[in-house]
């Protein structure tokens, strides 16, 4: 899958990622001397590895120990950010660190084979898919339908979801929002009230890319087919109460439901 | 919808795009235009130098989503202490030898020692030599080697409105708001990259309506220097990143500089106004803007949470730089007194005051050391100090992390009279 971004500092280079989940300082983080992380929770060094992280943080000599890692032959072989910051940005670009920003780097995991390419401005994991599923949620008088899922799913088993899907070979997103609901639901015929901004989600070797789909129905009689056990309508601000599959929170703000 | 570009030195961290996840939409970046002979440069077909510089000032740029760059007509520089920029600083600095001059009038702020009595200092010779590489190298680019952080009183003083790229936050707030020139708040590299190439990417406050004042300070203080140092200091930590204008105060200019250092250590603060003492040369519009109140018992509670030891083993004046009308007070302070006690001092200032008043760093002299070129802040004292006495909120902020000290907050007079 490759991810596109923005080049902050040219070059490129391939290498296993580390991925670090909160901002970052190169002082004070990092030995400069090994490489070795020194804050909690991390006994890894980020010597020639794709450091990931949000983005730094802290001192402007953060640029400096940049140049001492590399003159140690410490120093990450890129840097991906979510947002560049100047301390590091301009580390990198003295010490010649390839450097991308503007990347999700939820879709990132410790481990994986990552390609920067950072002066096109985009990142590569190829070992990791794309796969496009749709997500509908149906509204009837201000509650939507949230439904737990069965153990005979392929994932996610017994959290609850919207109504999801694969995308068949040839469909669009809003035709298979609507196959979905007619299979899951048992509903033929619901209102398409708005879509929203499709959603980025790791699991796995694959990223979900979810399109968010929100229609009004007249009726809250439901046949549900083998995939799901229970259902439930709720007002949108309950869902915190349920444990629901990632990213379902950010389904229901993308359709303004939150 | 695409977010516009987030500026990430105004965003708080809990606000940051999550990185666990599904919330983050990538913003979206205005290109930012090059004009053909900057593409040239930043292909390399100017030297290896330039090319360096020119890929500093695009990533800069990029990030907080500058339209162009534009010219400068000066710079100062951090990024000399060989304690800070250790030796990939120093190695970076020589890549550039050869490659690489400044365009424009490029001023240097305070090494970790007095250039020419570093043994007196108690510097070991590996770290002067050193140092003495770095100025060498900072000379070789055209940089003058003035070393100090208060160049806005001798070597290099901006006009109002021109634009500038500065480094050293007490010298680019005190350039902005008190002689109301233009620039942000530069990183060594960033104002270095800017000197090299004669320009700095266009955003922040080089822009007219990042200048007004944000929030009201109706200060009730005393007239000393610590009370304005601590003035700063309350705010910068109250606020953190803002453009204050100060009612109630009639500072002078050696009590602005210990505000704009203060305010910029305690906070982020790059730009202030001071009613009737700073330059209006734009219309601001004050009505509806917050207010917050300091008072004596602010500056006071201020004093007592920098002071964090008892007996200073150093007392170390002049962060920023003494300036002739300083190095003149205390002098006046000490001429009719005997030193009593055998406590290390240092009065800090640039080479120029020192030669400018000989008189009285005879009589300083005769109490302690004045030291050029350096400070208390980028000197490794803690090779031989645990505990160091200062006036300056500034020093307080930076003392007990960069140099590990334990530090007693007090007025001039009152570390003074520890000695005499």
């Amino acid at each position: 899958m490759i991810l596109e971004g923005r080049g902050i500092s040219s070059g490129k280079a391939e290498g296993t990622a580390l991925v670090l989940e909160e901002a970052f300082s190169f002082l004070g983080g990092v030995d400069p001397s090994s490489g070795k992380l020194t804050i909690d929770c991390h006994d890894e060094s980020i010597s020639g590895r794709i450091l990931v992280f949000p983005m730094g943080r802290g001192s402007t000599v953060g640029s400096y120990v940049m140049l001492d890692l590399k003159i140690g032959g410490n120093s990450p072989l890129a840097i991906i950010n979510t947002l560049a910051e100047p301390i590091v940005a301009t580390g990198a670009v003295m010490a010649k660190i390839p450097m991308v920003d503007g990347i999700d780097i939820s879709l990132i995991r410790t481990g994986d084979h990552v390609r920067v390419d950072a002066d096109s401005g985009k990142i590569e994991i190829p070992n990791l898919k794309p796969v496009h599923v749709v997500t509908s949620i149906l509204r009837n008088q201000q509650r939507v339908l949230i439904l737990q899922r069965s153990d005979n799913v392929g994932s996610c088993q017994g959290m609850w979801a919207g109504i999801s899907g694969y995308l068949e070979i040839g469909e669009t997103a809003e035709q298979a929002a609507f196959r979905e609901v007619s299979e899951e639901a048992g509903i033929d015929d619901p209102r398409l009230v708005r879509w929203g901004d499709p959603i980025a989600v790791r699991n796995e070797e694959r990223v979900w890319i979810v399109h968010p789909f929100l229609f009004e129905v007249e009726k809250r009689e439901i046949v549900t087919d083998w995939e799901h056990v229970d259902s439930a309508w709720i007002s949108p601000i309950e869902l915190r109460d349920y444990p629901a599959v990632p990213g379902l929170d950010e389904v229901f703000r993308r359709l303004n439901l939150l | 919808m695409k977010l516009k570009s987030l500026n990430p030195e105004l965003m708080p961290l809990n606000s940051m795009p999550a990185a666990k996840g599904y919330y983050y939409i990538p913003p979206f970046w205005g290109p930012m235009f090059l004009t053909r002979h900057e593409e040239r440069i930043l292909d390399g077909e100017e030297g290896l130098g330039q090319q360096k510089a020119m890929e500093i000032l695009t990533a800069l740029g990029k990030i907080f989503d500058a339209e162009k760059l534009i010219p400068i007509n000066s710079a100062h520089l951090s990024g000399v202490s060989y304690k800070t920029i250790g030796e990939g600083g120093l190695q970076f600095l020589d890549s550039l030898k050869g490659e690489a001059q400044v365009r424009v009038k490029t001023t240097l702020n305070p090494a970790g020692m007095d250039l020419e009595r570093w043994r007196d200092m108690g510097v070991n010779p590996h770290f002067a030599d050193r140092q003495i590489a770095i100025i060498d190298s900072y000379r070789s680019l055209g940089v003058q080697t003035c070393c100090t952080c208060t160049p806005y009183l001798h070597h290099n003083v901006p006009r109002l409105g021109e634009h500038v790229a500065w480094a050293e936050s007490n010298a680019l707030s005190f350039v902005n708001s008190v002689i109301g020139a233009r620039t942000n708040r530069e990183g060594g590299p960033g104002a270095l990259a800017a000197a090299i190439i004669g320009k700095t990417p266009l955003y922040g406050l080089h822009l007219e309506e990042n200048r007004h004042p944000s929030v009201i300070v109706e200060a009730d203080i005393g007239d000393d220097m610590l009370s304005h140092s601590l003035l700063g200091q309350v705010v910068g930590k109250k606020l953190g990143n803002a453009v204050p204008y100060f009612r109630g105060i009639d500072p002078d200019i050696d009590r602005l500089k210990t505000m704009a250092a203060a305010m910029a250590a305690a906070g982020a603060i790059a730009l202030f106004h001071v009613e009737g003492v700073t330059p209006m040369d734009l219309e601001y519009e004050l009505n509806d803007l917050e207010r917050i109140e300091v008072d004596f018992s602010d500056i006071e509670e201020a004093k007592e949470s920098l002071t964090s030891g008892k007996e200073p083993d150093l007392i170390a004046l002049g962060c920023p730089h003494l300036s002739e009308v300083e190095m003149r007070e205390i002098a006046t302070l000490l001429e009719t007194r005997e030193r009593k006690r055998d406590i290390e001092v240092w009065f800090c200032t640039n080479r120029r005051v020192k030669e400018l008043c000989p008189r009285e760093v005879a009589t300083l002299e005769k109490f302690g050391k004045v030291v050029c070129d350096t400070c208390m802040v980028v000197a490794p004292i803690e090779d031989h100090h645990e505990c160091t006495g200062t006036n300056s909120a500034k020093a307080c902020n930076y003392l007990p992390g960069l140099c590990s000290q334990k530090v007693v907050c007090d007025t001039t007079k009152g570390l003074l009279e520890l000695i005499s």
